[in-house]
């Protein structure tokens, strides 16, 4: 792997922590929901640092290119970050119609008692 | 059970045009038939003059704070229902399609306990007057057809939401409701548990004014969710009654 790829690599991790860490400061997401960018940054700079452990692996499992690998794994964490995030939209959405029937219900009651 | 407590609950989304005829013509009969339905109007967020129109003439009226669309509007009404002890809620619809004379027929079955849910039907009276789109009415009959293999009984209108039910199904519908396509999926859900439904023939007239909130290029997308809604109500596990 080219010297000048695996810097980009390292310095896109770095980024990725850096920006997680940032976001986890202003306190706009739980820190249960930054595992999983720490953890993607982490494969990341797992293989700009040591990109022939990398390869070593995408070979054992059949890949012929490493890229293809990291593409794959990638891919696959998106999806379920996605899916994820379906999940916790819908729940979410549940909980405001909640809010929103019991909070117009309440002040129908209050205007009556006017 | 001759007295018992009958709310009829109208969902409204900018219905300025009819919301008071809709309701004139349940105070007007009740006055004439000596009957005492209570009623109560879901104002769903309208944009237009629905909820001011309902203060001015002292209908009571419950506005939502912010629009929910029709599953959440009605569930509204359930939840109203539920809380002010009512026997018996009817789902009406605020644009004037349905008729107030048809009421006594959709809750007496329930009135004397042959059935938790009625529903009025548009396609099962013998002098069928209602005209739909060709498109809409096959599609009701595929829904139908769906629902007969995954419930073992035939409903005829799937989509009617004319709508009777008796205060057990007040307490479910106010605990859990389906946000979109309610009509199918409840009545789905419903047999799965069940619960007994009946159905009764109802006329329906042609909406006097506004747009019914059906678009036509949005019927293929409703197909879809109906179906697999409906697989998913035979794949879910529900605790029977009775």
């Amino acid at each position: 792997m080219p010297i000048n790829l695996r810097i980009y690599l390292i310095i896109f991790a770095l980024f990725l922590v850096l920006l997680t860490f940032s976001i986890l400061r202003k306190g706009r997401i739980p820190e249960k929901y930054s595992l999983i960018w720490f953890f993607i940054a982490f494969i990341i700079l797992l293989v700009g640092i040591v990109p022939n452990f990398v390869d070593l692996i995408s070979e054992l499992l059949g890949f012929e290119v490493m890229a293809n690998m990291i593409t794959a794994i990638i891919l696959l964490l998106m999806t379920f970050v996605t899916m994820s995030l379906t999940i916790i939209v819908s729940g979410q959405k549940k909980k405001i119609t909640l809010l929103i029937q019991e909070v117009s219900l309440l002040k129908k009651e209050l205007e009556e008692k006017k | 059970m001759n007295n018992s407590k009958i709310l009829i609950i109208i969902p409204a989304y900018n219905e300025q045009d009819n919301i008071l005829n809709t309701c004139n013509t349940i105070i007007k009969y009740n006055k004439k038939n000596k009957t005492n339905y209570d009623f109560i109007v879901i104002n769903d967020g309208s944009s237009d003059n629905t909820g001011k129109i309902c203060h001015e003439n002292n209908i009571p009226v419950v506005d939502l704070i912010h629009n929910l669309g029709i599953g959440g509007a009605v569930q509204t009404g359930y939840k109203y229902a539920y809380y002010n002890n009512y026997d018996i809620a009817v789902q009406f619809d605020g644009d004037g399609q349905h008729d107030v004379n048809c009421i006594k027929n959709i809750i007496e079955p329930i009135i004397k306990g042959q059935a938790d849910m009625v529903i009025g039907s548009r396609f099962i009276s013998n002098n069928n007057t209602f005209k739909s789109t060709f498109a809409r009415r096959i599609g009701i009959r595929i829904i139908s057809k769906i629902m007969k293999l995954i419930t073992n009984r035939k409903i005829y209108d799937t989509t009617s939401g004319f709508r009777a039910i008796n205060s057990l199904i007040i307490k479910d519908f106010a605990m859990s409701y389906p946000l979109e396509y309610p009509e199918p999926i409840t009545t789905s859900e419903l047999l799965r548990k069940n619960y007994i439904v009946k159905e009764v023939p109802v006329e329906m007239n042609e909406r006097k004014a506004g747009v019914s909130s059906i678009k036509t290029w949005k019927n293929v997308y409703y197909m879809l969710n109906v179906i697999l809604s409906l697989i998913v109500v035979r794949i879910r596990r529900y605790k029977r009654c009775q």
